[in-house]
């Protein structure tokens, strides 16, 4: 799992999760420098079908965090407001950036990307079954 | 027009809203999350108007104003003028869009197929007065068990087992990138993709006319739902010059993606639905397309939208083609805002014209408007 897919999918995984998986790494990776933890927008941009130009949609509600631990910065953002979850994130991305706990990481991300998956493959075969084959007389 | 300030009634304004409140049951998390869940599609529209995602806050908004859209959309707004913008995404395309609903109107078979997907298009409209009897009600899809055994016997076999069934592909291909390989359609400018942060921005910049494509679309997406179908409809009912087919219609899933500033990796920081629609036009010697997205899944206002951004470029006077007519007028705050502003203090002002009018009346003279 490289970089971005462990960032994408701790982003999507449960809060709570996500918050007490780095309340375990915390111990090892004392003392913590919060660099910065906010709320904020991001501009969300499409591309468009009909001309190709490309707009934005609108902007969506982002937690953002950057910290400085073990010797390493981690940065995390996830949709809502939601300061604790991002920071944890931030906390995980610093761990695993800085070699604390790799093993645990990667487990625990995996971990959430197969519910993810599981989730989304549920969906899907949903989502199949409304599939649609028209006739015309 | 002048304003003067008023003054008074500060206790009286309390406990209007008070009173607001009271009438409108208590203001607590539970109920808040209960919207969230429930009404998920209110919730899309005060978040494509409000022109930000946040599903949480939108349930907020609607719970404080007692479901007044408007009102709504205006805590929504005022949010977000609060709020530091952090990054700029990057651009979503449309092949990377779960998708979980694509359909065209105007061909049977496209590529991936027609995906109904989450709809009641095909119910009956009729009320589950069932329910208030006491009825379970049905939560997750359940297998089919008609009597249409065409169902059972060919493409839908497994749906008498869904555990069984094939999940679909979400990235679904544009119909408009099939009709393009079939030289139905113009192709697409050959140009780079342009950078996140420089795109022109409602949000900082005015309206101003003719509008770039990025304004227009952009203001299409945060339009109301409302003033957009009155337009739109006005314009299908035969004020229009066109009658077009939908092209595609899809609802999905877009990931946020975005840079890490360390290290530079792209990852998405979650997924909002979004909708988006395309109009094709047949009675030109090509093809052409109208367009309308927005954040949310709401496909009455993408339809109509993307019907007005085909009516927009005609040369004819009918105030639904006339872009400055439409954008200006679909703004669902400005609108709604001028509107309820008539209810505020006007004294001066009415008492200005009351006295124009006793002096014409007193000097003999007709008053303008008279009959």
């Amino acid at each position: 799992m490289d970089h971005s897919e462990l960032l994408s999918t701790l982003s999507r995984a449960p809060a709570a999760a996500v918050k007490t998986f780095a309340e375990h790494l915390l111990p090892a990776l004392e003392p913590v420098e919060v660099l910065r933890n906010r709320t904020g927008l991001a501009m969300l941009p499409l591309r468009e079908t009909a001309q190709g130009a490309t707009f934005y949609l609108g902007e969506v509600l982002l937690a953002e965090a950057q910290v400085r631990a073990a010797g390493a910065e981690g940065y995390a953002a996830c949709l809502g407001r939601d300061l604790e979850q991002a920071l944890a994130l931030a906390l995980i991305d610093a761990a695993h950036r800085a070699g604390v706990a790799g093993p645990a990481i990667i487990a625990f991300a995996q971990h959430q990307a197969a519910a993810l998956a599981a989730a989304e493959q549920a969906l899907m075969r949903d989502v199949g079954q409304t599939r649609v084959d028209l006739e015309t007389f | 027009m002048a304003y003067v300030a008023a003054r008074g009634g500060e206790a009286a304004i309390q406990y209007a809203e008070q009173l607001h409140q009271a009438l409108n049951g208590p203001l607590t998390a539970e109920r808040v999350q209960l919207i969230a869940q429930l009404l998920p599609y209110l919730v899309d529209r005060v978040m494509g108007e409000g022109s930000l995602y946040a599903p949480e806050l939108a349930a907020l908004a609607l719970a404080q104003t007692g479901g007044d859209l408007y009102e709504a959309v205006l805590l929504l707004r005022a949010y977000r003028s609060t709020q530091p913008r952090l990054a700029y995404a990057e651009p979503v395309a449309q092949d990377q869009i779960y998708t979980v609903r694509r359909i065209s109107a105007a061909f049977k078979a496209i590529p991936g197929g027609q995906i109904l997907g989450p709809t009641l298009d095909y119910s009956h409209r009729l009320l589950r007065l069932d329910l208030l009897d006491g009825a379970g009600a049905a939560g997750r899809v359940q297998p089919v068990t008609g009597s249409d055994q065409r169902v059972a016997d060919t493409e839908h076999a497994a749906a008498a087992d869904p555990a069984q069934a094939t999940a679909l592909d979400p990235s679904l291909p544009a119909v408009a990138d099939w009709q393009r390989a079939m030289g139905l359609l113009e192709p697409l400018p050959d140009t780079p993709p342009p950078d996140p942060a420089t795109l022109p921005d409602l949000t900082r910049e005015p309206l101003s006319f003719p509008a770039p494509r990025a304004h227009r679309l952009q203001s299409l997406a945060r339009a109301d739902t409302g003033g957009t179908l009155a337009l739109g409809y006005a314009s299908m009912r035969g004020y229009g010059l066109v009658h077009p087919t939908v092209n595609e219609l899809r609802l999905g899933y877009a990931d946020v993606v975005l840079r890490h500033p360390i290290t530079g990796a792209s990852f998405s920081a979650g997924r909002v639905r979004v909708s988006q629609c395309e109009v094709v036009d047949t009675q030109v010697s090509s093809l052409r397309l109208g367009y309308t997205a927005t954040l949310g899944w709401n496909e009455v206002k993408v339809i109509a939208g993307a019907m007005l951004d085909l009516e927009m470029d005609a040369p004819t006077p009918h105030p639904a083609h006339r872009e400055e007519f439409v954008l200006y007028h679909t703004e669902a705050v400005e609108a709604s805002g001028f509107c309820i502003h008539y209810k505020l203090p006007h004294y001066v002002t009415f008492q200005s014209g009351l006295d124009a009018l006793r002096g014409v009346r007193d000097q003999g003279g007709e008053v303008p408007g008279d009959r």
